[in-house]
């Protein structure tokens, strides 16, 4: 990709990425007008902070969907409340059940993921019907577990980590979220497993001439997928202090729209993590300034519906998803 | 009176003259062959007559009349068949409903009629009932047939447009002799009855059993029509030859000698059968260059990739440098030290969108077990790698899109020279690309034979083959029929070998 500072105005309209930055700061100016006081710093860290929780999700979202193959991961906002649940009481408010807390949160995600993974390679489950089954089979799952009781309390030092400054006055989560955004270029830049990813999503026959394990690395991705859902779960215990039920389900939507929106094409094999995370953000400063409008659930379910199918008029065009 | 009278029909496509010099005659009642190699203008001539491809110049005239076939629909309303090669089947309806397909009779012009359905695709299912074998009925799943029943039903497909003119494109490839033969007295009738059938074969025995008149093509001009009688396959594979050299290019590199120093064999094959292959057995030598020639689709792609694991191997016996090897996986036969390149680089070649770096690493990082991708360190053997070929291009990290056709193949070409393999599958590697691009990637082969490395060589285009076999195995109808060696490697014997008699 060329350097942004020596684009031409027509070709930085074509650069979702620019495209983005544009359109956040655009937004912020709209809140302020609004609402002033938007863009206090308070403010923004508190937008920063949701954004990290979306941003989170999306990282999983945006590997699936790099993949290829029809790649997308519908049951991420269903592992997320489960995570929400199962962290919170293994936790029950203390800071010593923590690591344990952590870790069989994380599993669980990556269990669901990798049963996502074995679903749409082994069994040839087109991962539309594939991750849907599995949320239907999540909320099922929730249910059961509750018995209509909310339960399930953060520990004191996880909602510090998640809502306190924490590093030159910036909450931990936000630290975490710059890691995973470190951790996401590595991967798919320097990895042998990222480059496989670009090449399985971009052409999949010429991958497996070339060697590449197409279904191993497809397994991992959902896997990873999984994994970053559970790691938003925690964080959203630790955001909102306690499980309340389905908490996740807003990131099935929001984060194919954060991954769109940052450049990512939905055949796969094109995008980088670094649109998605600024496509989380101008998509928690939209929800922030719907909010602030008195726009309800469902008008800005409406809304958000409808941009992801805006975007995929503008960002569609070309390739075709099954070409 | 002739039926159908081509006059002076050409076909270009960009500079490249598919079709030039057309005048071609077909008679009321008469099996017309049409006789010609790989890339000879065959098909062009057939999608003409057809009407999915528009000629440039001349004009069509059927019974007198002058006519144009825009499309296929036009070609129909004439009165005018076809029988296409690649199986058009709906594969999870009836046989009635796909001999019939085009004209469903109908109920209130709404309803299909399903009894009316089944007595008129009885009648044709009736020609060949007898020999088709079992479960070949009205309404038997065509996704359950086997390849030789399949053909039947196009075959069947093709009679039941009733059309004046029928258009046949291999149309015995999977049949028994059985079949061929009651396929035969169908068309004997058909003659009776006045109607002209064209028919694309590469069974010489066949086409000189049905065939009233036979036409050579030769490099996109019909070189002579003869009547049967006057003819002979020997007469046939002359004109096909035409005056052309062995060689294609006369101040080019000349007849191939071989470079194998060891005597041992470095893969050898026994036995071999698959989809579209049977009773394939060669060695190659360390250093040789074996070549596969023959018509197209004669088997000779389907052992390539059956070897290199990306097809499977029904029975047979292979040895790799002596020990047993088994195929059956792309990622093992690479880790083994083979490599195969595709001529169809946009399927199963180029990783679209992606920089020529990320192209050229593959399979250096499987072989090599890579972990991180650091292209600061790798980019000297990409680079060299890429020299070898003397690949154009700007930078590595530019998307290999930005490349030529031919500059794109020698991307994905070089992926295998960063760690040496032992045998080098190609499978018709020039496919689409220029000339400059072509004599670089022969020069390289040649000079990895040199260096000891097993080659196998398809290629569609015989002069390639000529030039720069050891020797040349010919495939026809998914088995070797012969093998040239030496002064034996001509094209009157190339040919003459791809048209022989299938066993």
């Amino acid at each position: 990709m060329k350097n942004l500072f020596v684009m031409s105005p027509s070709e930085l309209i074509k650069q979702p990425l620019f495209v983005a930055f544009v359109l956040i700061v655009i937004l912020l100016a709209v809140g302020e007008i609004l609402s002033p006081g938007f863009t206090s710093l308070d403010q923004i860290i508190r937008l920063a902070t949701v954004a990290a929780l979306l941003g989170i999700v999306a990282a999983g979202q945006n590997l699936v969907i790099l993949g290829g193959r029809e790649g997308i991961d519908l049951s991420v906002g269903a592992v997320v409340s489960l995570s929400v649940i199962v962290a919170g009481n293994l936790m029950d408010g203390m800071n010593i059940n923590i690591p344990l807390a952590f870790v069989l949160t994380i599993v669980t995600g990556a269990f669901f993921g990798f049963l996502n993974g074995v679903g749409v390679t082994l069994l040839r489950i087109p991962p539309l019907v594939m991750t849907l089954g599995m949320l239907g089979v999540i909320q099922g799952l929730l249910v059961v577990i509750r018995q209509g009781v909310p339960s399930g309390v953060a520990a004191p030092a996880l909602a510090d980590f998640v809502s306190e400054p924490f590093v030159f006055g910036l909450p931990g989560i936000l630290w975490l979220w710059v890691g995973i955004g470190c951790f996401m270029a590595w991967l798919l830049r320097q990895t042998l497993f990222g480059l496989r990813i670009y090449a399985i999503g971009s052409n999949e026959q010429a991958a497996v001439m070339a060697g590449v394990p197409v279904r191993t690395v497809r397994i991992a991705v959902y896997t990873l997928s999984g994994v970053f859902a559970a790691l938003a779960g925690i964080c959203l215990l630790g955001y909102s202090g306690a499980s309340f039920a389905n908490v996740g389900s807003q990131y099935m939507l929001t984060s194919i729209i954060a991954v769109v929106f940052g450049g990512t094409s939905l055949a796969g094999g094109k995008g980088e993590y670094t649109g998605t995370m600024l496509g989380a953000i101008l998509l928690v400063i939209l929800q922030s300034i719907l909010t602030t409008v008195n726009i309800d659930e469902f008008g800005r379910q409406i809304i958000f519906g409808g941009t992801l199918l805006v975007l995929m008029v503008f960002y569609g065009r070309g390739k075709g998803l099954r070409a | 009176m002739s039926k159908l009278i081509l006059t002076n029909v050409s076909k270009s496509y960009g500079p490249t003259r598919a079709f030039k010099n057309g005048d071609f005659a077909l008679e009321a009642g008469e099996v017309h062959a049409l006789m010609g190699t790989n890339g000879s203008g065959k098909s062009t001539l057939c999608k003409i007559i057809a009407g999915s491809v528009k000629p440039d110049t001349g004009t069509v005239t059927l019974d007198g009349k002058q006519v144009n076939i825009n499309s296929p629909q036009d070609a129909r309303a004439l009165g005018i068949g076809i029988f296409y090669q690649e199986l058009s089947l709906a594969t999870n309806r009836s046989i009635a409903e796909n001999i019939l397909i085009s004209q469903v009779p109908l109920q209130f012009g709404l309803f299909v009629n399903r009894a009316a359905l089944r007595k008129r695709a009885d009648q044709y299912i009736d020609l060949v009932r007898d020999v088709a074998g079992e479960g070949f009925h009205a309404d038997a799943v065509v996704a359950n047939l086997r390849s030789d029943q399949r053909q039947l039903v196009e075959i069947l497909k093709a009679l039941a447009t009733e059309a004046g003119i029928l258009i046949f494109d291999e149309p015995t490839s999977a049949l028994d002799r059985v079949q061929v033969k009651r396929f035969f007295e169908i068309l004997e009738k058909l003659k009776g009855e006045g109607r002209a059938m064209i028919m694309i074969s590469h069974r010489m025995d066949e086409i000189f059993e049905i065939s009233d008149r036979l036409t050579v093509i030769c490099d996109g001009a019909i070189v002579a029509t003869r009547k049967r009688e006057e003819t002979s396959p020997k007469d046939i594979v002359e004109l096909m030859v035409g005056g052309r050299s062995t060689l294609a290019d006369d101040d080019g590199p000349q007849l191939r000698t071989s470079s194998i120093k060891e005597d041992k064999p470095l893969l050898s094959v026994k036995g071999m059968r698959g989809a579209g292959f049977q009773n394939i057995s060669f060695t190659l030598k360390g250093g040789e260059i074996l070549g596969l020639g023959g018509l197209h689709g004669q088997g000779q792609s389907a052992v390539l990739r059956a070897l290199f694991g990306a097809a499977p191997i029904h029975s047979g016996e292979l040895y790799l440098k002596e020990e047993i090897y088994r195929a059956g996986h792309q990622r093992r036969a690479i880790r083994k030290g083979l490599a195969y390149v595709s001529g169809d680089r946009v399927r199963d070649g180029v990783i679209h969108g992606r920089p020529i770096q990320e192209n050229t690493v593959p399979i250096h990082a499987f072989r090599q077990y890579l972990f991180l991708t650091s292209f600061g360190d790798l980019s000297p053997k990409l680079e060299g790698a890429l020299a070898k070929l003397s690949t154009k291009f700007e930078a590595l990290t530019s998307s290999i899109d930005s490349l030529s056709g031919g500059n794109q193949q020698k991307v994905v070409i070089a992926r295998w020279l960063i760690d040496k393999p032992e045998v080098l599958f190609l499978d018709d590697p020039t496919k689409g690309i220029d000339l400059a691009a072509k004599a670089d990637l022969f020069a390289l082969i040649r000079e990895l034979a040199e260096e000891g490395l097993g080659i196998i060589l398809y290629s569609s285009e015989d002069a390639e083959l000529l030039n720069n076999s050891d020797r040349i195995l010919v495939f026809n109808g998914g088995s070797i029929t012969r093998e040239l060696a030496g002064d034996e490697r001509t094209r009157f014997n190339l040919y003459d070998a791809a048209y022989e008699v299938a066993s």
